[in-house]
């Protein structure tokens, strides 16, 4: 039995995502972990609606829920919670860092709250960009030592100890790639303003 | 290696003779220091068959690497024992200055074994150490002391203990810098028992930085997030920590009168807000901290450090009084005499609950603030009622017969926070190593503060999770060893990335919390070894049958069997609360 | 009468401790609130929701749903951004 405070945050952190443009209408996904088990949306759901048979519960180290899970990404959540501190897992799929990601080994925002909040956000590559325990293993590794990190081309994944925690760092990501976007647009000099930032990309 | 002093400072009380010899590098690279370094060497050298008071026992003081390198907050340090409280693993943390001088001293470790034959003090000196006769010494309080031996702001450093820890009360404290504390579990006793009144330092090294421009970035980014965090930079040096008094109450979750109430309707009355506005005279801080929580208050008798708020909670809703003035004399009056607030204020309220209902002879009743001073003196010296209460409220109350009115976990007085309140602060207390105490991973942050983020305090699902993580985490801060107000501002990334500039060891997040989990579980093993199993994860009756009756915890008792059943697999335990085997070995402990 | 109580820095901001206040919502308090004291708007609010780590408790509840009713016996208290041990 999920809890029903559970239950209404996984609700209005995936509505979040979906009505902020951070998802597609199935993708990305949520996760918490409880103890030795795992709280995480089922295959085919929608994280915009979700509904109380959309969430499973299963052990952490293997699948006990009797449902057939989206494996593709339990085996990266699971793999991240044996392997970091991490409570919540937001993925998602933000498109303007994405499209960063696309030409840049690392995301080092130039705005304010993200490189206060975040400083650096690194992007690891794999071939499969789903599912397999290689890539499961590598987004847990950049995770040990980053709350977010980009999945090139595929999306983010960000820790935290709940969910809105997860959440708040997968926004202010995107938030910052929009800015980043915006001043390529305008195109003038950039100004620095904050000292020190040279080391920003040494975090 | 930076960081490190890589020496070990070892003292023969019983022959008066010291050694030094090199710490063992890789021990220090899996437990770091503090409290880490403290169990790993406590694991080894104090085992089942010693007694507390006798000098077998050892106590084992420990810097960090980070300790005096200036990073904010570098100036706590740790001292590691048996606690004859409890009985259990003991580390105690305290601030100021001493830390940071002893480093400068050019040592990691301080071992202090055996007992002198008459009492001494230790001066260090880099070097030179001298033993000095106590005699003239012996006796006197902890202020007096500190200004004989010469207490000099940031140069010269005196460590203490006053007559509580002479008379060997399981609940006094060892006082560093006139007011600062390594109080809880009686690690004053110990001193006491080995004949040793003060250790001074005076120290000229400072600790090398491995990558010192990673270093000055780091504490530039540091000193802009404390700045901007309105915690670190308005709440603390505002208010202090008393701050918590008004919201805790509003919540129900303030223990009142040994536990009985979530709510004390004196709260306004000893809060932060009546603390700033009638008896503060300025803020201060330790040394490299730019926070400033510490407070200096002054009433018509007394003018000193303090009171922080589990302090005034212990001599004011625990005990029923709502006199401000009479508590912050109380507070300052267990400094001078070396006792632990928490547990001196919690064992009165238990006496007072006592003798109330008619199981104890004594006229101590809740309220009475004109009872405070005489009794602690009273504790301090062992004289009249002093006698019952100066070994905590567990043997006092057991003494007469209720020992289900000592509101502690393990034998250690629990704190303000009552669990009924909040759930997962029952599921600490329970399991904390060290016993009822809330500083092992305060769930106060994310289930009354909102820090980081607000989770439900009375959700039981999951709730061990958050617990379990800031167990661990509050062990590897506790081993750097910084202040935990600094995590306030800035988050365990910093630590990571602060440690690894400074030694040159490449630690991430996740391994660093690895320490924690890895100083948390040889804690465990340690206690295991000393006989204590499943059942001693426990807390009151009261606060698992005794539900509030009003207030916004009414109805609530702690749910702690299934908080505990889904800890102990979270944590890779048995259902007996044993660290299984492949979880000692993924930690590198399997060698115990 | 429902009253708002006002804790830590709020108070010197607002100049009082506690504010009766009669409205249907929590949302509909808050903002009569920072009408009547605005020097406490920018500290409590941003953006017309709650600024991070402001508390506010209903009846010793946390409460984050603009939209809970507000009733005659009800305490709403206010804490800015506290910490302690």
């Amino acid at each position: 039995m999920i809890d029903q405070r559970i239950y209404e945050m996984f609700c209005e952190i995936g509505r979040d995502l979906y009505e902020g443009n951070m998802i597609s209408s199935h993708g990305g996904n949520l996760s918490v972990r409880l103890g030795d088990r795992v709280v995480i949306k089922r295959r085919g759901a929608q994280l915009g609606r979700l509904k109380p048979h959309d969430l499973i519960e299963t052990r952490l180290d293997k699948n006990d829920s009797g449902v057939a899970l989206a494996s593709t990404e339990l085996l990266v959540h699971r793999t991240v919670y044996l392997n970091t501190p991490a409570l919540a897992i937001c993925h998602c799929h933000p498109r303007t860092a994405i499209a960063f990601s696309l030409s840049r080994d690392e995301l080092v925002p130039i705005d304010n709250e993200a490189s206060y909040l975040l400083k650096k956000v690194p992007v690891v590559t794999e071939e499969f960009a789903s599912g397999t325990p290689q890539m499961a293993h590598k987004v847990a590794e950049a995770l040990k030592n980053y709350k977010i990190i980009m999945l090139r081309g595929h999306g983010s994944f960000a820790t935290g100890q709940t969910l809105d925690e997860a959440f708040h760092w997968s926004s202010t990501l995107e938030e910052s790639c929009q800015i980043e976007l915006a001043v390529k647009q305008i195109n003038e000099p950039f100004i620095e303003y904050r000292k020190m930032s040279e080391s920003y990309n040494k975090f | 290696m930076a960081g490190w002093s890589e020496k070990i400072l070892d003292i023969d009380l019983s022959k008066k003779t010291y050694k030094t010899y090199p710490l063992d590098m890789e021990m220090a690279r899996l437990f770091i220091g503090g409290r880490g370094l403290g169990a790993r060497l406590l694991w080894e050298m104090v085992g089942p068959e010693v007694d507390p008071l006798s000098p077998e026992n050892v106590l084992i003081f420990t810097n960090g690497p980070l300790t005096g390198t200036g990073y904010q907050t570098s100036n706590r340090f740790s001292v590691s024992t048996k606690s004859p409280l409890t009985g259990t693993v003991l580390d105690a943390n305290s601030g100021g200055f001493w830390g940071m001088q002893f480093k400068k001293a050019g040592y990691d470790v301080m071992i202090v074994r055996g007992k002198a034959e008459r009492p001494v003090w230790i001066e260090i000196k880099n070097d030179e150490i001298t033993f000095h006769d106590a005699s003239e010494l012996w006796g006197m309080r902890v202020f007096a002391v500190t200004q004989k031996l010469g207490q000099n702001n940031n140069k010269r450093n005196v460590l203490c203990i006053g007559p509580a820890g002479e008379n060997l009360s399981r609940i006094a404290s060892i006082m560093n810098d006139r007011e600062r504390a390594l109080a809880r579990g009686g690690p004053g006793a110990v001193m006491g028992s080995k004949n040793l009144k003060a250790i001074v330092v005076e120290g000229k090294e400072r600790p090398a930085i491995n990558d010192p421009e990673r270093f000055k970035f780091l504490l530039y980014e540091t000193r802009k997030l404390l700045a901007a965090s309105p915690l670190t930079s308005q709440a603390l040096p505002e208010f202090g920590t008393v701050v918590l008094m008004n919201i805790m109450n509003n919540i129900g979750a303030l223990a009142t009168r040994n536990h009985q109430q979530t709510q004390f309707e004196g709260a306004e009355a000893i809060s932060g807000e009546e603390l700033t506005e009638k008896y503060l005279v300025k803020n201060a801080s330790c040394w490299a901290c730019p926070i400033g929580c510490t407070r200096i208050s002054k009433t018509e008798k007394v003018e000193g450090e303090g009171p922080e708020f589990e302090s005034t909670w212990a001599f004011g809703a625990q005990c029923g009084i709502d006199d401000l003035p009479a508590i912050i004399e109380a507070n300052t009056l267990c400094n001078d005499l070396g006792l632990d607030t928490i547990s001196a204020g919690s064992t009165i309220a238990c006496a007072m609950e006592l003798s109330e209902k008619g199981y104890m002879d004594s006229d101590l009743r809740f309220g009475r603030a004109d009872q405070l001073a005489p009794t602690i003196e009273a504790m301090a010296y062992r004289k009249d009622v002093g006698a019952d209460l100066a070994d905590g409220s567990l043997r006092l109350a057991t003494k007469y017969g209720h020992t289900e009115l000592s509101m502690s976990a393990k034998g250690m007085e629990m704190p303000a926070y009552d669990p009924r309140g909040m759930q997962g602060q029952g599921l600490l207390y329970a399991t904390s190593n060290r016993g009822g105490c809330h500083m092992r991973g305060n769930m106060v942050g994310p289930e009354v503060l909102g820090l980081p983020k607000m989770i439900d305090r009375f959700q039981v699902q999951g709730k061990s999770s958050f617990v379990i993580l800031h167990q661990n985490v509050s062990a590897a801060i506790d081993s750097l060893v910084v202040c935990k107000f600094t995590n306030m501002g800035v988050s365990d990334e910093y630590f990571a990335r602060v440690l690894s500039s400074v030694t040159g060891i490449q630690y991430d997040t996740g391994e660093l919390t690895r320490v924690g989990e890895r100083v948390w579980n040889l804690e465990r093993m340690y206690n295991l070894r000393e006989g204590f199993t499943r059942k001693d994860d426990t807390l009151p009756p009261r606060l698992l049958n005794d539900a509030p009756t009003d207030g916004p915890s009414k109805g609530w008792v702690v749910q702690l069997e299934p908080m505990l059943k889904e800890y102990y697999r979270g944590r890779g335990w048995d259902e007996n609360g044993v660290p299984k085997p492949k979880k000692l070995a993924d930690l590198g402990l399997a060698g115990l | 009468m429902p009253f708002v109580k006002l804790y830590a820095n709020l108070r010197k901001l607002a100049g009082t401790k506690e504010v009766p206040i009669t409205e249907a919502t929590i949302g509909a308090v808050l903002n009569e609130l920072v009408k009547r004291n605005p020097p406490l708007e920018d500290v409590i609010l941003e953006n017309g929701r709650l600024r991070p780590h402001i508390v506010v408790t209903l009846n010793g509840h946390n409460v984050i749903d603009f939209n809970m009713q507000v009733s005659e016996q009800d305490v709403i208290a206010i804490f800015p951004p506290i910490a302690g041990g």
